[in-house]
C-alpha cells in the first residue's frame, strides 16, 4: 500500500521540478519562472484531469513538451494510486476485517448481560426473541452470509451483533466476548454431536464460568457433553418422553410445567394417556425413548419400524412387540392391531412420512388418541390443521427449555425437581396457585444480594436478624394483609428447598422463586430495595427521617 | 543488506538533512534559505511518512507521529511563504515565522532519526 503513494509523490515532484526550471514567457515576452506553488497548483489540476488550462501565462514550446510528458507520468501515477485504494476497499479480506472490528466494538459496548447464540435458524431466532424480551442481550455467530442477512433484516431491538465465522473457531468465540464478565451463556443447538462437543470444550477452556447450553439426542451424547463441562444439556426426545410419562401418571405436573415454560396457563388441557393398546410408528431416537418409558411404567407398546437395522438392534436388546415394516402400509398396521389401538404415536424424523402415516391411521381408526411429531418449525403448520390430539415439536421444546434455563434458572430447577413428584403433590400445588393467585400467575426471582435486594441484604448482614419467607408476603398497604404470592423454591448454595413454609428463615445469597401477580411483584421489589417500605414490613411503623 | 532498510534509512535521514540545510543560517537573511530546499524537504518528508506507514509496533507509531509533525510544520512554512511572498521578497517578520516553523520540524526530524537509529541498533538481523 505504500508504493502507490510514493509513486504519486515522485511523479508530482518530477513534474513540478521541470515546470519550475523551464523558463516561460509572460504576456510582454519577458522571461518568467513559475513559483513552486504555481507548479504545484498546475500539477494538481492536471494530474487529476481537471485541466484548468495553461497557467499563469500561455506556455512556450519548451514548457508544452515537458507538460505533455509529465501528464502521462503524473496522471498514470494518480490513477495507479486511486486504483490501489479502490481495490483495497473492494478486497473481501479487508472488508471482513473491518466487519470483525466493528463487531468487536459493538460487543464491547454491551454493558448488560448477554448470551452467545451459535447458528441462526428458525429455532434460534425464536430463542433470540425470547431472550431479548427477558432483557438479556444476544450476540450471534453464523457461518452463512445469507442467514446472517436474514438476521439483519429481522431488525431486532436492541440490536443483535452478528459475526460471520465458523462457530467452532475459538477466535470467533473470543471475538463474540466469551471472556467478558457480562457473558452469561453460550447456546449451541447444532445437529452435529461433534460440533456441540467441540464448542463445549472450547467455551469451557476460554471461560469456565460461562453457562453452556447444548442439544443432545442420545444418552451417550448427554453423558459426553456433561463430562466436557456443559451446564445444561437439552435432549428434546427425552423431554418429550418425560412429558408423556407425566401425562400418564401426573397430568397436573405437566400443567405446571407448561405454565413455567410460559407456553400455556394453569388451565391448559392435557390429555389422559390410556395404559394399554399403544402403537408407536417409528423406532428412532424419539420412538425408543417413548417405548422405554412405557416399559418402565409396565406398559408394553407395539412398534412399527421400517429400518431393518433398528428393528434388529431392538430385538437384540430383548425388546418385544417390534414389527418390521412400513407404518404407512395397512398390512403392517393391521398386524399391530391398529383398529383397537387407543393411543397412536407417530414419531419418525420425516414430516412427509408422518403426515402420510397420519392420514392412513385416521382412516383405519378414528377413535384413537393421536400424538404426532413435527420436525420443521415453519410459520404455517400443516400439522396444526390435521386435527391431531397432541403435537410435539422437538425444536419448540428446545426453545422453551433453553430460554427458561438461561433467563429463569430457578424455574428450570423447579421443573427438574417436580418431575419426581406424584400427582397428589401436583394437584394440591395447582389448586393452591389457582385459588390464591390466578390461572396464569407470573414468576419472580428474588436474589438476596446487595445488587438485587439491597435492604434485605443489609438487614440480614446484621447480628440476630430474623427474616422468614412469610414476612416477605406482607402488603405495602397493610402488613397484616398478605399479597397473592406463593414461594415455590429456595436455592441455597447447592441445596433446593421446594415449597418452603412461611416460617422458613431467609439467609443471604438465597435465591427465591415466587409465583405471584403483578401487584405482589411490585410490592416485593420495593420492599426489597426501599428502606421505608422494608422498615414498615418489619416493624409496622413508619421510619422517621431524622429520628431513628 | 536489506534494500528496504536502505531506502527507508535514506529517506528518513535525507528528510532531516534537507530540513537542517534549509533552517541553517541567519533567520532573517533570505539569501541563506532556499525555497527549493524547503520544497525538497517537504517532498522527502512526505515520502518518509509514507514509508513508515503500516508498522503497528510502538516504535512504528512514534516514528509516524514525528514525521506527521515535521510534514505539518513544513507545509505551514510553505503556505506562509506562498501567501506573503511579494515577488521574491518576504517581510522579515513573516520570514522569521517560516524559519521558526522549520526549526520545529527539524526537532521532529532529529527525534525521528534518533528513534530510527535506536530501532536499528536493537534489531538482531
Amino acid at each position: 500500500m505504500r508504493l502507490p503513494f510514493v509513486v504519486i509523490l515522485i511523479t508530482y515532484t518530477i513534474a513540478m521540478i521541470g515546470l519550475i526550471l523551464i523558463p516561460g514567457q509572460d504576456l510582454d515576452g519577458n522571461v518568467y519562472h513559475m513559483s513552486i506553488f504555481d507548479a504545484f497548483y498546475f500539477v494538481t489540476y492536471t494530474a487529476t484531469t481537471i485541466g484548468f488550462g495553461e497557467f499563469p501565462y500561455p506556455f512556450t514550446y519548451h514548457q508544452k513538451i515537458w507538460v505533455s510528458m509529465s501528464i502521462y507520468t503524473s496522471v498514470l501515477g494518480w490513477f495507479y494510486g486511486i486504483g490501489a485504494l479502490v481495490t483495497l476497499f473492494q478486497d473481501k479480506l479487508f472488508l471482513s476485517e473491518i466487519a470483525i472490528a466493528s463487531f468487536q466494538r459493538s460487543v464491547k459496548n454491551i454493558k448488560e448481560d448477554f448470551v452467545i447464540v451459535l447458528g441462526y435458524n428458525e429455532t434460534t431466532s425464536e430463542i433470540i426473541k425470547r431472550m431479548l424480551a427477558a432483557k438479556v442481550r444476544v450476540v450471534v455467530i453464523e457461518k452463512d452470509q445469507l442467514r446472517a442477512d436474514y438476521l439483519r433484516l429481522e431488525g431486532y431491538v436492541p440490536p443483535v451483533p452478528i459475526l460471520i465465522q465458523d462457530a467452532h473457531n475459538p477466535k470467533a468465540l473470543e471475538d463474540a466476548g466469551i471472556k467478558s464478565p457480562s457473558c452469561k451463556g453460550v447456546i449451541s443447538l447444532f445437529k452435529s454431536e461433534v460440533l456441540n462437543l467441540r464448542i463445549t470444550l472450547a467455551s469451557k477452556l476460554l471461560n469456565p464460568h460461562v453457562q453452556i447450553v447444548v442439544k443432545s439426542t442420545t444418552d451417550e451424547e448427554t453423558l459426553n457433553l456433561l463430562q466436557a463441562g456443559a451446564n445444561i444439556v437439552d435432549n428434546p426426545f427425552l423431554i418429550i418422553s418425560y412429558q408423556l410419562q407425566m401425562a400418564l401418571k401426573a397430568p397436573s405436573i405437566l400443567k405446571l410445567e407448561n405454565w413455567l415454560y410460559q407456553s400455556d396457563t394453569l388451565e391448559s388441557k392435557t390429555f389422559s394417556i390410556p395404559n394399554e393398546d399403544i402403537v408407536i410408528c417409528g423406532y428412532g431416537r424419539l420412538g425408543s425413548y417413548i417405548y422405554d418409558m412405557f416399559l418402565n411404567n409396565g406398559i408394553l407398546a407395539t412398534v412399527i419400524e421400517i429400518d431393518k437395522a433398528k428393528v434388529n438392534s431392538a430385538l437384540y436388546q430383548g425388546k418385544e412387540n417390534i414389527i418390521h415394516g412400513n407404518a404407512d402400509d395397512q398390512v403392517y398396521l393391521d398386524k399391530a392391531n391398529i383398529q383397537d389401538a387407543k393411543l397412536i404415536i407417530i414419531a419418525t424424523d420425516d414430516d412427509t412420512t408422518n403426515l402420510s402415516i397420519l392420514s392412513t391411521v385416521k382412516k383405519l381408526n378414528s377413535n384413537a388418541l393421536i400424538v404426532a411429531r413435527e420436525n420443521d418449525i415453519t410459520d404455517f403448520s400443516i400439522f396444526s390443521h390435521a386435527k391431531i390430539d397432541h403435537l410435539y415439536l422437538p425444536e419448540q421444546i428446545l426453545i422453551h427449555k433453553t430460554t427458561n434455563a438461561l433467563s429463569n434458572p430457578l424455574s428450570d430447577k423447579l421443573i427438574r425437581c417436580m418431575v419426581n413428584k406424584d400427582e397428589q403433590w401436583g394437584q394440591s400445588l395447582l389448586a393452591n396457585l389457582m385459588r390464591s393467585i390466578s390461572v396464569n400467575p407470573i414468576t419472580f426471582e428474588l436474589n438476596i444480594t446487595e445488587k438485587d435486594s439491597y435492604e434485605i441484604f443489609k438487614y440480614l448482614k446484621k447480628e440476630d436478624s430474623y427474616l422468614t419467607v412469610g414476612m416477605l408476603k406482607g402488603s405495602r398497604r397493610d402488613r397484616e394483609q398478605k399479597n397473592n404470592i406463593i414461594p415455590l423454591l429456595i436455592q441455597r448454595e447447592e441445596e433446593e428447598i421446594l415449597l418452603p413454609e412461611d416460617d422458613f428463615q431467609v439467609l443471604t445469597k438465597d435465591k427465591i422463586l415466587f409465583a405471584c401477580d403483578e401487584n405482589a411483584r411490585e410490592d416485593l421489589e420495593s420492599i426489597a430495595n426501599n428502606a421505608f417500605e422494608f422498615n414498615y414490613i418489619m416493624t409496622g411503623k413508619e421510619k422517621g427521617l431524622f429520628f431513628l | 543488506m536489506n534494500l528496504d532498510k536502505v531506502i527507508a534509512g535514506f529517506f528518513i535521514i535525507f528528510a532531516m538533512t534537507l530540513n537542517f540545510g534549509f533552517w541553517y543560517g541567519d533567520a532573517l537573511d533570505m539569501n541563506m534559505h532556499s525555497k527549493y530546499e524547503l520544497f525538497a524537504a517537504i517532498v522527502v518528508n512526505l515520502i518518509a511518512t509514507v514509508l513508515k506507514l503500516g508498522d503497528k509496533t510502538q516504535m512504528g507509531s512514534v516514528l509516524i507521529a514525528t514525521s506527521l509533525v515535521a510534514v505539518l510544520q513544513l507545509i505551514m512554512a510553505a503556505t506562509i511563504w506562498t501567501i506573503y511572498a511579494e515577488g521574491d521578497y518576504i517581510a522579515p517578520d513573516h520570514f522569521g515565522e517560516i524559519i521558526s516553523l522549520s526549526s520545529g520540524a527539524l526537532l521532529a526530524n532529529i527525534t525521528s532519526v534518533i528513534l530510527y537509529i535506536g530501532d536499528t541498533l536493537k534489531s538482531k538481523r
